[in-house]
């Protein structure tokens, strides 16, 4: 169904460029896992906090706002490097199941981070039961490890 | 002088690393292992240097920051470590050749050295970090140090199997 957005995406001009550089790609998998690393330590920050593992000084709300603004730069960069690495083998990704399931996987990390996540860590602390931020921290934690670990094994089984 | 070639060799030729090398989940879950292992490390040491360097979690006191989050920078850092070994132990010959890995394990060694010496030198040595949430100039530094390097062992790691400068 999707055939067509892959193809064109396969046929872009930053597709071809990406393809016709010795240094483009592998320099732009090296930024997005850079930028990964710094997402993933701020996600893994707060979720830690909410387990009542983190930094216990500053509150869950506190730590999140604080890692709030790490999430969005480094998100941003993960997604500016990742398009491009997308659309140079879109044609590879079509058929590759890993690819489809780092998607689903992304897209659930990503809402529930934006809704779930961001509501419970900024409630007030004696508000919610404590099972609540602690079942939401360890839900994010494998929900983000899950994008991460899937995303790696596209090399070698996409 | 005696080259370390022929252990290399030796190595790489051993059943188990041959076995490793040959398997198809052997090499790839290793691999896998180690980049999650190493993003969560980084990951943290990254959230610490920009808590030192005054650009994020500045209302946490630097002291507790640092103590609830090392057992897991440890808990991530050893099995990264082992993996890593790993890692080298089923390919040696390969990874004694690249400049890059070489490079890695350069930013490596100056990475402990930077964290060895704040905490010896710098982090022992200031009272009050336990309450406070300034941070000394030289403290400043060594985050800024931190966060260079683990960016470069994140770059050069990736880059590793292009093996550019032969």
């Amino acid at each position: 169904m999707l055939l067509p957005f892959f193809e064109w995406c396969d046929g872009l001009a930053i597709s071809q460029a990406y393809r016709d550089s010795t240094y483009l790609f592998p320099v732009t998998q090296a930024l997005h896992l850079l930028a990964v690393t710094i997402f993933v330590g701020a996600i893994v920050i707060g979720d830690l906090r909410m387990l009542g593992w983190g930094p216990l000084g500053q509150s869950r709300a506190s730590i999140t706002r604080s890692a709030g603004s790490i999430l969005l730069w480094a998100g941003l960069a993960v997604l500016l490097t990742g398009i491009p690495q997308f659309t140079t083998n879109a044609l590879t990704y079509h058929r590759s199941w890993l690819f489809v399931f780092k998607m689903y996987v992304l897209a659930a990390a990503l809402l529930f981070t934006v809704t779930v996540r961001q509501r419970v860590a900024g409630a007030d602390e004696g508000r919610l039961p404590s099972w609540v931020p602690k079942a939401v921290g360890a839900v994010s934690l494998a929900l983000w490890m899950g994008v991460t670990i899937s995303g790696r094994l596209i090399t070698y089984y996409g | 002088m005696p080259s370390i070639v022929p252990a290399f060799g030796w190595l790489e030729g051993l059943a188990w690393t041959t076995a490793l090398r040959e398997s198809p989940f052997g090499y790839p879950l290793i691999e896998t292992s180690h980049v999650a292992c190493i993003v969560v490390f980084a990951g943290l040491v990254i959230m610490m240097d920009l808590r030192l360097v005054g650009l994020a979690f500045t209302q946490a006191p630097l002291a507790q920051i640092q103590r609830r989050l090392f057992p897991w920078q440890m808990g991530s850092f050893v099995p990264s470590m082992a993996t890593g070994i790993l890692l080298f132990c089923v390919d040696p010959l390969r990874y004694y050749r690249n400049v890059l890995f070489l490079a890695k394990l350069v930013f490596l060694v100056l990475a402990g050295l930077n964290a060895l010496a704040f905490h010896l030198k710098t982090y022992r040595r200031v009272e009050g970090w336990d309450e406070d949430t300034q941070v000394t100039a030289i403290a400043r530094l060594a985050g800024g140090a931190s966060l260079l390097l683990w960016s470069l062992i994140i770059v050069s790691s990736r880059l590793i199997p292009n093996n550019w400068f032969k």
